[in-house]
């Protein structure tokens, strides 16, 4: 039942983070990729992240798992605001 | 003001020593560099971010559901956008007055970030520019509350240039 749930789980994580890449690729300027990578992203890591939690021994071991998801989505707000900011500035430049 | 520093003081060795906890378990040799390295944090994060604002801590829990909720259907979102053949993005900026100190107006951004159809770029003589992937989605409609709640997790106590 767990393994199952991991698979969903997984599974769900890596098509956000595919969607995420796609918009990359796909979408016109800095701004709305940045949009696709920060939020498919932050989706896709914490599905990963719920999935690998029910395979884990320890209750440390969750514990880090939604460390490493609250350090990334701290990163990524954190990364957006700078590159959107900086992308401005250089559009207003020009 | 010296009351918010010593819960700034208590909240901040709270969330550092957890984190070590949390890196080091279920060491017992980890938690006795624990004892030099969680003040060491503690210390240095005073530094560089002095505690001018007391935080709400419940009000940051009872924040988490809109979070979490709104980081679901963000992804959805983008997701649906990005894989969708007609690709229906409708880019637009909105600015809008933010009275928040420094501090708050970057953890708005951030959260901004996350949410659906937004993005903050900075900041403006004390407004917020905020990037919409579609402008006619009314994803505006919620900046207002994120800043709210932001405010609120803050405390009362904030004058417009973030001095208690």
């Amino acid at each position: 039942m767990a393994d199952l749930a991991t698979i969903a789980l997984t599974a769900a994580g890596l098509f956000f983070f595919v969607a995420g890449t796609v918009g990359l690729i796909r979408f016109p300027d800095t701004f709305t990729r940045l949009h696709a990578l920060t939020k498919a992203d932050n989706l896709g890591l914490g599905f990963i992240a719920l999935g690998i939690a029910l395979q884990a021994e320890t209750w440390a071991q969750v514990a880090r798992l939604g460390l490493i998801w609250a350090l990334a989505l701290l990163a990524a707000g954190a990364m957006a605001q700078l590159v959107a900011r900086t992308a401005l500035e250089r559009e207003d430049a020009e | 003001m010296r009351g918010i520093w010593i819960k700034a003081i208590l909240h901040r060795t709270v969330l550092f020593g957890a984190i070590w906890g949390v890196l080091t378990a279920p060491g017992v040799e980890g938690l006795v560099a624990g004892l030099f390295a969680v003040p060491a944090t503690v210390w240095l994060s005073l530094r560089l971010m002095p505690a001018h604002h007391p935080v709400a801590l419940w009000r940051l829990a009872l924040h988490l559901p809109r979070f979490l909720a709104g980081s679901v259907t963000g992804g959805i979102d983008v997701a649906r956008r990005a894989f969708a053949r007609d690709m229906p993005l409708n880019p637009g900026w909105v600015e809008l007055p933010v009275d928040l100190p420094d501090g708050g107006r970057v953890a708005l951004g951030g959260e901004l970030s996350l949410m659906p159809g937004t993005l903050a770029a900075g900041s403006h003589e004390g407004r917020l520019l905020v990037h919409l992937l579609d402008t006619e989605a009314g994803f505006d409609r919620t900046i207002p509350r994120e800043a709210a709640d932001i405010a609120a997790i803050l405390g009362a106590k904030r004058t417009r240039d973030g001095r208690p």
